[in-house]
């Protein structure tokens, strides 16, 4: 049985009063962590309590499987989600993904999570309508639940740790399922060196999206000169510094790269070679005062054109796309890594 | 009939965090400010550094700045805090 401290309420609407006056929650209700539904979790998913997911670094915290598992019910997740949040928590702890600083940070990013692989279909995630946006159950409440467990284990609450000005709606979930099926791009984690058939996830310290349309063209240079245009808008706008840039293409868009026999290896080339500011560009946006002596030093958005996450996602009909611009530059890096080793169970 | 919930929060063992013992006061102490390097900062601690020197006569103050703003110190700051008699954290944006 889990052995964290527990309480006895009246019902259940005292268990939502008594959760939201601890400001555990994201001030939606929560599904009552019972001992018996987070013993389930963990049972169901053949994870034990005290299994050891990682440590954070900068408070040396030890984060259980048992804790875990405790937000994950409350967000709402089934047994079957939880291997993914807690891979994908792992996967934060990860140094290269700076999760202090990325949850701490006035810049106010969320954590995009990226699931690929068979784990997809089996779970009924949904990468097709309204990716970005709680697509389904699954994918919902697994982001949900990793903002849960930040909250409440690492105090990344608003004012608390989470120092966010502004923050954005990707705080309460951000996470998504690649479209592998209608597509013939290998999927992201294949190209970030994950094995055919193994399911991944992918996180990543992430801006808002910012969307934009092109439906006025075939040709795969034009329409990614709109999302580069976009890049370079945040470039300008936001942050100058290069770091993990993610795009989201849906089928309408998609369709012209592969007919046009473009991979997401060219997509990231053509990316990288033309998603360039000069820093004088700062001036027609009001920041003239830190262009300096450097007007014409010319910033890419990526240092390696690996550094771009090409995604395929998004419903049918719409000549739309996204950009996902970094936290800030490269503090902080997108993490891949497989869903932990299951005996019984092999790549489809 | 009541329900039994868990709670979310991290319960782990903090007991090996301690506050340091504070000091009567600054004279002749070594102070030391881990700066997180933001530009913006420069100018506040400066003054800061005026301040414990005229004011609360401190012997030095000693100025280190982070290489990563958004990143816990190197190993070699906190070697150094170690030599301190007081350790300011310097957050500012």
């Amino acid at each position: 049985m889990p052995v964290s401290k527990s309480y006895n309420l009246d019902n259940y609407a005292a268990v939502q009063e008594f959760f939201h006056s601890h400001n555990w929650t994201d001030g939606l209700p929560v599904v009552p962590p019972t001992p018996e539904a987070v013993k389930d979790l963990l049972e169901l998913s053949k994870i034990s309590p005290e299994h050891l997911i990682g440590i954070e670094p900068v408070r040396s915290r030890a984060i259980t499987a048992e804790k875990l598992a405790i937000n994950a019910v409350m967000a709402g997740c089934l047994p079957e989600h939880f291997p993914l949040v807690c891979e994908s928590f792992s996967a934060m702890l990860k140094e290269p993904f700076l999760l202090h600083g990325a949850t701490a940070s006035t810049g106010g990013c969320a954590v995009l999570v990226i699931i690929n692989g068979p784990v997809r279909k089996q779970l009924g995630m949904n990468g097709t309508f309204n990716a970005l946006g709680s697509s389904d159950r699954a994918t919902t409440v697994i982001g949900r639940a990793i903002r849960l467990i930040l909250c409440n284990l690492l105090d990344a609450r608003p004012g608390d740790a989470d120092r966010s000005t502004l923050g954005h709606p990707g705080k309460f979930s951000f996470c998504i399922a690649e479209d592998e099926e209608n597509t013939n791009w290998l999927p992201l984690t294949e190209e970030r060196d994950i094995p055919h058939g193994v399911s991944a996830v992918t996180v990543m310290a992430a801006g808002s999206p910012r969307q934009i349309m092109n439906e006025w063209t075939t040709s795969p240079e034009e329409i990614l000169d709109t999302f580069v245009a976009e890049i370079k808008s945040c470039m300008r706008h936001y942050s100058i510094w290069p770091g993990n840039y993610a795009i989201v293409i849906p089928p309408q868009l998609r369709v012209h790269f592969e007919e046009s026999r473009w991979s997401k290896r060219n997509i990231r080339r053509y990316v990288f070679e033309h998603a360039r500011i000069k820093r004088k560009e700062w001036s027609d946006c009001g920041k003239t005062a830190v262009v300096g002596n450097k007007g014409e030093k010319e910033y890419t958005a990526l240092t390696d054109e690996n550094h771009l996450l090409v995604v395929a996602a998004g419903g049918p009909a719409g000549g739309f796309g996204a950009v996902i611009p970094p936290w800030f530059g490269t503090k902080s890096k997108a993490v891949t890594q497989p869903l932990g080793l299951c005996l019984d169970c092999g790549p489809e | 009939m009541t329900i039994e919930v868990l709670d979310p929060t991290y319960d782990g063992d903090t007991s090996s965090f301690k506050y340091a013992a504070g000091l009567e006061n600054l004279k002749g102490a070594t102070v030391g400010i881990i700066s997180n390097g933001k530009k913006g900062t420069f100018h506040f601690f400066n003054a800061l550094e005026d301040l414990l020197t005229k004011k609360y006569k401190a012997g030095e103050v000693i100025r280190v700045i982070k290489k990563n703003y958004s990143a816990p110190a190197e190993e070699e700051i906190m070697k150094e805090v170690k030599k301190w008699d007081a350790a300011i954290a310097g957050v500012g944006d």
